[in-house]
This record gives structure tokens, C-alpha cells and sequence, in this order.
């Protein structure tokens, strides 16, 4: 059965396409999760959906977004199956994580801070539209939402950010 | 929108480029055009977009680098929990016989109620992407229909599906769990097996049927952890 008993794991064509996007899923899950082992599980489970699901991808072009787009239900899914506590935003882990700070720039890394810290419900968007390259339209077919609840939620997102950057927030974020 | 800009058209404006300021309407865009609060509004976004962006693209290199360690009074609350963990983990230990595995083995067979419906033989290069994945040689002439990589205990197994003269089983390659000799279990409308192949073992399950023995033999044979 095993066509090439004994030898190297190479994995075939869609493994190594799928391999090619785990930097980025990473990325996407740990923004999603706030925790990088429960990004790494949503990693390892979106890979092993995704090469399930291989015969749905017509077109390797569109391989990141479907990607992702996995990635973010398995996120979800893991919440809802594993029933795993939502974090407190004073004990977010990744707060503390090296990984989001940037020598020489502190503004940044307080950046990153504030975006952990901002509620799922803004984040997960902002972080699609900007990091995933979703259309609000995406988003909102995605998340279940009607386009201006996107649009709202983004706008408050990129809001409360306003401050961190040092400007002056909008006075409509109510 | 003409002549000078309400408040309201402004809320809207700023709605808008708030959200997404890279893709702004027509209607919008004709605003900013004579609307100057709206347009600082509008290059402060873009600017803080280009940061957000910035922000939101870790680096894998540091990504990977451990996590700083917990603080003291973490640390210990950490050794206590470890402690505790040990002696739980050893009675856990004791009563995670095969039948516990059977369960697991069968709980996850339910969750992939598909796998039993596929009747095509697979390629032999789509079933060694599988086995790669799990790191497992699998030689024999059994007919494979359904060759998946799961996680299972935390690591990645091959799910297969054979298709016998008896219908379907499923034949699940365990590199990480050893049981001390042949189980064969009953559960939820599931007859199977569990045997041992060198360090792991293979689970075996059909429904209402029980596993031929010369199935068993053909499958311990042809396994080969690597």
C-alpha cells in the first residue's frame, strides 16, 4: 500500500503548499487565540482539515484565504468543543510573550499590546481585514454578520488603537 | 454630498475610513475632497493602518523563541500543580488500560461517520502522504478507500479505511500507544480490536462484525513504525 516503504518524508505537492502557509497561519491563529500553543493546535488541526478537504481547493492561488478561513473555524471550534475559559485581559499570557516586542520601537510593541487586548469581537475582524486580506463583505459572510456590523466593529477597533498611537479618538465610538 | 459637509455626513465618512480606509466608496471619497477634519481623519487612519500592519506581522524567528519564564510566585504554583500532576497522572496512568483506548479509538471513529461511505481505492501517493505524516510504512495488497492524517493523544496517526469481502474497517495506526497484547472491544454498535505492533499498536474496528483473524495477522505484518 505504502508505494515508497522506508523512505524520506517529502510529502507530496499539496503537503508542501500547505507547509508553505503555516508561518502564516501561525501568525493569524496566535492574533485569533492570544496563545501560542493553542495556536500551534489550530495550526496542526487546520493543516490535517485542510489536506482532508484538498478537492475543495480548485485553484492554489487560492490557497491563503481558504487557508485561513479554516484556520479561524477551527479556532472557533476549539473554543466551542474544548469549552476553553476566555482570558482575562490582565492575564493575557502573550502579554509577556518576547515575541511582540520590538527593539528600538516601543510604540510598537505597545501596540501589540493594545491589540491583544482589544475584545474578540474587534479584533478577529481587524485582524482578517488586515493581516488576512478579507474584504469586509468576506468578513462579514464569515462571522455571520451584516456588513455594517463589520464596519462598526472595525471602525471601533481601529478606534481604541487611535489612543496607542497617540491620536485623538473618534468621538462617535460609543 | 454638496455644499458644506454636515455632521452627519461626516459620521458617515468616518465610518468608513475607519473600517476600511484602503477601500472607501465614491461618496465618501467625493467628501474627503472638500472635507478637511475628514481627511486628517483620513491620513491619521492610513498612517496607523501601516503601523497596525506592522504590528500584526510577528516574527517567526522570535515567534519560536520560548516564552519568558512564569513569575515566582507562578513558578510555584506551577511546581505544586506539577506535583499534584505526577500523582494523579500515575493513578491516571493505571486505570488508561486498552479499554480506555478503545474509547478513545471509537469516539474518534465516530467523529469521521464519512470515512465509512468512500468505496474508491486511494492512489498509492495519496496514501504515502498519510503514512509520512504519521511516520509509518504500511505494505500489503489490502485495499485502502479512505487514508486520512489525524491527531490523536496530541500526535499525528494515519485513519484508514480498508474494504474487505465484509464491508469496511477502519484500521487506525497508533505509533504512540502500546497495549500488552490483543483487546477486542464492543461499543456503541463497534467491534474491533486492538493490537499490539512493536511499540504501538493498531486499532481495528468494523461494524456489527467482528475482525477476521487473518485480517489481524495481514495488518501487525505490514505495519512498520519508522
Amino acid at each position: 500500500m505504502n508505494p515508497r516503504p522506508g523512505a524520506a518524508s517529502e510529502g507530496g505537492p499539496i503537503t508542501r503548499l500547505l507547509e508553505t502557509f503555516r508561518p502564516d497561519l501561525l501568525r493569524f491563529a496566535f492574533w485569533l487565540a492570544r496563545d501560542r500553543a493553542i495556536a500551534e493546535d489550530v495550526v496542526q488541526e487546520t493543516l490535517i482539515r485542510a489536506w482532508k478537504s484538498k478537492d475543495e481547493l480548485k485553484d492554489p492561488a487560492a490557497a491563503r484565504p481558504w487557508l485561513l478561513t479554516i484556520a479561524r473555524r477551527e479556532h472557533a471550534r476549539l473554543y466551542e468543543r474544548k469549552r476553553l475559559p476566555t482570558v482575562d485581559v490582565e492575564s493575557i499570557e502573550a502579554l509577556g510573550d518576547p515575541a511582540l516586542a520590538v527593539d528600538g520601537d516601543a510604540g510598537l510593541t505597545d501596540l501589540r499590546g493594545a491589540i491583544l487586548k482589544l475584545p474578540a469581537e474587534y479584533r478577529e475582524p481587524l485582524v482578517m481585514q488586515v493581516l488576512g486580506g478579507f474584504s469586509t463583505t468576506e468578513i462579514a459572510q464569515e462571522l455571520g454578520l451584516t456588513q455594517a456590523a463589520v464596519l462598526t466593529r472595525l471602525f471601533r477597533a481601529r478606534n481604541r488603537l487611535r489612543t496607542i498611537y497617540g491620536l485623538t479618538p473618534d468621538e462617535e465610538d460609543t | 454630498m454638496s455644499g458644506a459637509p454636515t455632521p452627519d455626513e461626516c459620521r458617515h465618512v468616518r465610518l468608513h475610513v475607519g473600517a476600511d480606509p484602503h477601500s472607501l466608496p465614491a461618496d465618501v471619497q467625493a467628501h474627503l475632497a472638500t472635507c478637511d477634519a475628514c481627511r486628517r481623519f483620513r491620513d491619521e487612519t492610513l498612517m496607523l493602518d501601516q503601523r497596525v500592519r506592522a504590528a500584526l506581522e510577528l516574527q517567526l524567528a522570535q515567534f519560536r523563541t520560548p516564552a519568558k519564564s512564569a513569575p515566582r510566585s507562578r513558578r510555584f504554583a506551577l511546581a505544586a500543580s506539577i506535583l499534584l500532576g505526577v500523582f494523579m497522572a500515575g493513578g491516571v496512568w493505571l486505570l488508561r488500560t486498552p479499554p480506555a483506548l478503545a474509547g478513545e479509538v471509537v469516539e474518534h471513529v465516530l467523529e469521521e461517520p464519512d470515512s465509512w461511505d468512500a468505496r474508491t481505492p486511494m492512489s498509492p501517493a495519496d496514501i504515502g502522504q498519510v503514512l509520512d505524516m504519521a511516520g509509518v510504512d504500511f505494505v500489503g495488497d489490502v485495499p485502502v478507500v479512505y487514508a486520512a492524517p489525524c491527531m490523536f493523544r496530541g500526535r499525528h496517526i494515519a485513519h484508514l479505511v480498508i474494504l474487505g469481502p465484509e464491508g469496511p474497517k477502519t484500521v487506525m495506526l497508533l505509533p504512540h500507544a502500546s497495549v500488552d497484547g490483543r483487546r477486542a472491544f464492543s461499543e456503541h454498535g463497534l467491534r474491533g480490536v486492538l493490537l499490539p505492533a512493536g511499540t504501538g499498536s493498531i486499532a481495528v474496528l468494523a461494524r456489527g462484525a467482528d475482525v477476521p483473524a487473518d485480517l489481524e495477522k495481514a495488518l501487525v505484518s505490514a505495519v512498520r513504525w519508522r
